[in-house]
């Protein structure tokens, strides 16, 4: 950054004396208000070495500057070239003079000056340094004016200047600004404390710290980057990234990155079946190893737990789960031995010296078949079925009845992936003497997870202290990563409290977190003549998995987007959930919702190719219209806002719709299968927790809580903390960013702490990252935090500075944050003064203004009603953010292969915060779309055994898979957020609806219909092989 | 043969520092840098070499440190991404990473970081094709690779002008 600067005054000394005095560092630098010391370098005597105390906000230093005099033509004019360092940055400048006589005998000064900075300084200023240095100049030539009205006035100054003391302490320094304040001295006077070494340390110069473990990360030069189109807000700026200070030099501190002398390591012994049941365990062999501290089987673990809540109703709810196997395993992968040693090199050879007999059980692996219950996983259920709910809306049977098209579906079928976060899920835990325990971990709802772990532990939640740093990733799955977290605990806690780390290896991960599957069966569809789909009647069998981890959740979820983007009134949907022997569900990235989506948009596309519409033509006729927002769907939902033919003709003119047509054309003339598809999909954020009572009406969750804690510190610094537990979305920076719009700062001045940590005291019971919420619920609490800070700030300042609270205004001053009177800036009081008098300088502050700490908690709480359990009906999630996707996709005919040729995607998050976070996440979200609807599959043998059980074998979606995207937003600002901000992580699963609308597309002429959301070439092939438009679709 | 647990000294240099260490021959390369150098910046994503997490560039060449014994870095020079940054001053794919939002969670940044700067010494001026193909190897889950791509084209540009 270069800032020139320029002005004249006048003093009241002839110019040769003028001259002589400016042209010596020595005599006027001491005038300077912000002189510290200065020395002669040694080795160029021309050169002065001089330091200046600079303050900017809560941050003092020294700067030291080496300036030489050049250009010295007395008495006329002379320049000052000066370079040098402050608080991690560095500056070069030019200054110079130009002296004129002034008519009463003194001089004219004419001056000028240059400089360019770099580094960590302006971070620090944020965009108010050419602000500061104003201030500071003005300042500079007050003194200069001062001590030059005359000679013996100016000589005396720098007398006294000289003999002032190097390094003045923090009481005196009170005591100055009381004084400046105030014009008088109510501080104490005593002495300058000698303890005030921040003050006087050099400013950090030296390059960045190695060892992460100690060092201090400075800022990656200024982030600040407002695109300059003038506007004030920060809100709406494509900011830099606070977080990537840390994360782009590897300083990032993920669970696995907790390293020390003497933590043991966990890991577990687990299940090669799928279903069977445990006849014998020996261990004897695993504790003889050296280096192996003690095994738990799960009855060992069960005797001191109590089995984990269960989010269903009964009989759901009487599913005993202890997070280990205990007579029998449910799924391959499951946890049988829990096994402590002193490196988890020694845990994997003792996993191979445990010996274990199962006696296998028949496995059920399909939906359909595990609802038969011919086979139950769980004696203690006694049935497979974990959920079973009627939805059913409108008058379905007059709609049929009236309908001029009627067409059955056969069976639909929604594949199993996961999003699989590059880092795995662990936990390092530590049981304290005094029965508390302390666990670092990577779990994305820690609200509820406190409370699953207390249950389970038998200990109050406030003997636990959860945190989190940086999450390496999470997509939903770590929502459940609790029952492995807790077994860390109760591993700590059987060797005597020592630290534990568990950290789960890929293929852990993989055998033990999926995403949903759902099968859709009996479909009927009823279309009046124009194409319009007025009903649905429908029966949706979800797979839970083994074990309930977070399920049946699930089988509310997916009504948030009941009717998706269309306007039908009549719908009936049967939807029950079963267990089979596949690892338990997670939420993941679109949960349950996609799911959904994904199967109207097979029907709206099915029934589009029966009756000869075209894709986009049928959608229009059957979307939600702008006017109608926000639009009630017929389970009380209330979409709030939302263009969504707009949306597709912008989707259609980037991805160049008619020139794809006419490609098309050609493509089939000469036997291609080429096929474009339109994905519509709605994004429901900010979840209603009430819906849980569609599933069990006995439980204690409604509406959604998220906390925020904004505090001014004891030297002014502002210190954010959060109750979510962030895993790459930016909350650090998008929190500064909102908290700066309400207090007039610069974001950069403004610190929010990474992570989540129930000891600061900042979060809720349902606090966490999960469903799309966090631009609603925590950036709500921050921009409550804030707005009740301003208050305290301007009552207590109103006070100190004898005005009215409408005549101030929050700013950044020369001595950093401050409230100042507008009229009058000179009259302000900084952050650190006002803290001083809140929290250490008590006497100062009348009793009305005692309650006043600067250290205020806000807790979001969107305005949700309960809803009616009888009828589901409600308002199950705050925000609708839509995203439509197109894809041109090719088959190969020979290999079957699809391939993606052109890619388009226009989302509507409403008011992006930074739409560079927003733009990420939209791109996040499409390409693990694209990877689970091209290769990405958890597949099994018939025994049951996962064949995709490594990376190399489920091979996520890498670079040179990923097409190019086309990307563009519209933005509807929703009207139930403050900031019109909608939730948009989790993004709806469009490219799953899209490619198959496109594989569809291609290949409806070979009397193919696509009812796999899966499209490898092995399903392809046999879709082409034995076309089965004839058994899928039948009119009624 | 030698037993598990029996150790060996090994020396390498990390980030132009030598260090000596003893060691258990089966710790794989990636183990030494976090759990002996205590840089935790290389990170472990995969079991089976498909992540990339872990990528280092060792005596210069892009390796897998998952995939290396550290007793293969024996005599031998190892690059991590906490030596990118020389005299407080960024490695240019690191600037454009953070300006193009080329990282979210920043789990596989260090080891993308590596990949991408082993890619840009070979070649200074890859076409977007050699970029992907310069990082099939490393998976991100958060980025969808779009700002990943532009983030290496950048750095290319600028390290060309510099
Ligand atoms: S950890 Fe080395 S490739 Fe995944
Ligand atoms: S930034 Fe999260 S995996 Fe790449």
């Amino acid at each position: 950054m270069e800032m020139k600067f320029d002005g004249n005054f006048e003093v009241g000394i002839p110019r040769a004396e003028t001259f002589a005095l400016l042209s010596d560092p020595n005599k006027f630098m001491p005038v300077l208000p912000m002189y510290h010391s200065m020395a002669a370098k040694e080795s160029e005597p021309n050169t002065s070495i001089v330091k200046l105390k600079i303050g900017i906000g809560k941050v003092h230093g020294i700067a030291t500057t080496e300036i030489a005099l050049q250009d010295n033509q007395a008495p006329e004019k002379a320049s000052y070239v000066g370079k040098g360092n402050v608080m991690g940055g560095a500056y070069n400048m030019v200054v110079g003079f130009n002296l004129e006589d002034a008519a009463n005998g003194g001089t004219r000064i004419n001056w000028h000056g240059t400089t360019q900075i770099y580094g960590r300084i302006l971070s620090i200023a944020g965009g108010g340094l050419s602000g500061i240095a104003e201030k500071e100049i003005t300042r500079v030539i007050g003194s200069l004016q001062d001590a030059l009205a005359s000679r013996e006035h100016f000589e005396a100054v720098v007398r006294q200047a000289q003999a002032a003391p190097a390094a003045e302490g923090l009481i005196a320094r009170v005591a100055r600004f009381f004084r400046e304040l105030f014009g008088s001295a109510p501080a104490p006077a005593a002495p300058a404390a000698a303890a005030d070494a921040t003050d006087t340390a050099p400013a950090r110069t030296e390059p960045l710290r190695k060892d992460p473990s100690r060092g201090v990360i400075a800022p990656l030069g200024s982030s600040i980057q407002v695109d300059s189109d003038g506007s004030k807000q920060w809100t709406g700026q494509r900011l830099r990234r606070k977080e990537d200070e840390r994360l782009v030099r590897g300083l990032g501190r993920y669970v696995d990155d907790y390293v020390g002398g003497h933590i043991a390591h966990v890991g577990y012994v687990t299940s090669p079946y799928a279903h069977a049941k445990i006849l014998a365990i020996d261990v004897s062999a695993a504790e003889a190893l050296p280096g192996v501290i003690c095994t738990l089987t799960g009855k060992q673990v069960a005797a001191q737990t109590t089995a984990f809540m269960q989010i269903g109703a009964e009989p759901s709810a009487n599913l005993k789960d202890y997070g280990i196997a205990q007579d029998k395993v449910v799924y391959p992968g499951e946890p049988v031995v829990l096994i402590v040693a002193e490196t988890a090199r020694l845990v994997e050879d003792a996993v191979q010296l445990v010996t274990v007999d199962y006696e296998p059980l028949p496995v059920v692996l399909k939906s359909e078949d595990a609802a038969t219950d011919a086979v139950i996983l769980h004696p203690e259920v006694g049935t497979n079925v974990s959920f079973a709910g009627v939805w059913d809306h409108g008058d379905v049977d007059k709609a049929f009845a009236e309908a001029a098209h009627v067409f059955d579906i056969g069976r639909l079928h929604f594949h199993r992936f996961a999003s699989t976060p590059i880092e795995t899920s662990g936990a390092v835990a530590t049981w304290s003497p005094r029965g508390e325990v302390e666990i670092v971990c990577n779990n994305g709802l820690p609200g509820v997870t406190v409370q699953m772990l207390a249950a389970f532990l038998n200990v109050s939640t406030e003997q636990i202290r959860m945190k989190s740093e940086d999450v390496g990733g999470n997509f939903g799955t770590k929502t459940v990563n609790h029952t492995y977290i807790a077994l860390a605990a109760v591993a700590s806690r059987a060797i005597g409290g020592r630290t534990v780390k568990w950290v789960e290896t890929r293929t852990e991960n993989l055998a033990c977190f999926h995403g949903g599957e759902r099968t859709f069966l009996d479909t009927k569809v009823a279309l009046d003549a124009d194409g319009v789909i007025t009903a649905i009647r429908s029966r949706h069998l979800d797979d839970a998995g083994g074990l309930l981890r977070y399920e049946p959740l699930g089988c509310s979820i997916w009504s948030q987007v009941y009717p998706a983007t269309y306007r039908l009134r009549n719908m009936h949907i049967e939807f029950s959930q079963v267990m089979s022997n596949k690892a338990p569900c997670t939420p993941n990235r679109g949960y349950s919702r996609m799911q959904h989506i994904w199967f109207m948009e097979r029907v709206i596309d099915i029934c589009a190719h029966e009756l000869g519409l075209p894709a986009d033509e049928m959608r229009a006729k059957n979307y939600i219209r702008a006017d109608e927002m926000p639009y009630t769907t017929p389970n009380g939902n209330i979409y709030d806002s939302g263009d969504y033919g707009m949306m597709l003709d912008k989707a259609k003119e980037l991805i160049g719709w008619d020139e794809w047509q006419r490609k098309q054309t050609e493509a089939r003339a000469e036997g291609r299968l080429l096929g474009i598809g339109i994905g519509s999909t709605v994004d429901s954020g900010t979840n209603n927790f009430g819906q849980v009572l569609y599933v069990n009406p006995h439980q204690v969750f409604s509406g959604n809580t998220e906390a925020c804690r904004i505090k001014i510190g004891l030297d002014g610094s502002i210190v954010v903390t959060l109750g979510s537990s962030p895993q790459g979305q930016g909350h650090e920076t998008t929190t500064a960013m909102v908290i700066a719009d309400d207090l007039n700062l610069p974001p950069d001045m403004i610190t929010v702490r990474t992570g989540f940590d129930s000891s600061w005291n900042t979060y809720s019971g349902l606090s966490g990252t999960i469903a799309s919420q966090f631009a609603v619920t925590g950036l709500s609490a921050a921009h409550g935090a804030a707005l009740k800070l301003k208050a305290e700030l301007l009552r207590l300042a109103a006070h100190t500075l004898q005005a009215a609270e409408d005549q101030l205004e929050i700013g950044v001053g020369a001595m950093g944050p401050e409230v100042r009177v507008v009229a009058e800036p000179e009259r302000a009081i900084n952050f650190w003064m006002l803290s001083n008098l809140a929290n250490a300088n008590i006497s100062n502050v009348p009793e009305s203004l005692r309650d006043i700490n600067l250290n205020v908690m806000d807790v979001y709480k969107p305005p949700f009603e309960p809803v009616d359990v009888e009828k589901k009906i409600g308002n199950q999630t705050l925000t609708y953010a839509p995203q439509i996707h197109i894809a041109v996709v090719e088959v190969d005919r020979t290999t079957c292969q699809p391939k993606i040729l052109d890619y388009a995607v226009v989302d509507d998050c409403g008011v992006a915060v930074n739409p560079k976070i927003v733009a990420g996440q939209v791109h996040g979200a499409t390409c693990h779309g694209i990877g689970a609807a091209m290769q990405e599959a958890f597949q099994f043998d018939e025994s049951g055994s996962l064949i995709t059980a490594t990376f190399t074998d489920y091979a996520p979606i890498t670079a040179i898979n990923m097409p190019p995207l086309k990307t563009a937003a519209t933005s509807t600002p929703s009207p139930f957020s403050f900031n019109g901000a909608k939730g948009c992580g989790e993004g709806g699963g469009g490219p799953l609806h899209c490619i198959s609308a496109a594989v569809q597309d291609a290949l409806h002429s070979e009397g193919v219909i696509v009812t796999e959301s899966h499209n490898s070439p092995s399903i392809l092939m046999e879709a082409l092989r034995a076309p089965n438009r004839a058994q899928v679709v039948a009119r009624a | 043969m030698r037993d598990a647990t029996s150790r060996v000294v090994v020396d390498v240099t990390v980030n132009g520092l030598s260090y000596q260490r003893e060691i258990e021959p089966r710790l794989l390369l990636v183990e030494f840098l976090r759990e002996e150098l205590g840089l935790t910046g290389t990170h472990i994503g995969c079991d089976t070499s498909y992540c990339g997490a872990c990528t280092v560039l060792l005596n210069g060449k892009v390796v897998k440190s998952c995939t290396v014994l550290a007793v293969q870095a024996d005599g031998n020079r190892v690059e991590t991404v906490e030596g990118l940054e020389s005299d407080g001053k960024l490695h240019p794919l690191q600037s454009t990473f953070s300006e193009l939002h080329g990282l979210q969670c920043g789990y596989c940044t260090p080891g993308m970081l590596m990949a991408a700067k082993s890619l840009l010494d070979g070649n200074p001026s890859p076409s977007e094709d050699q970029i992907r193909k310069g990082i099939a190897g490393n998976t991100c889950r958060c980025t969808g690779y779009v700002n990943i791509v532009k983030a290496i084209d950048a750095a290319a540009q600028q390290m060309r002008e510099e």
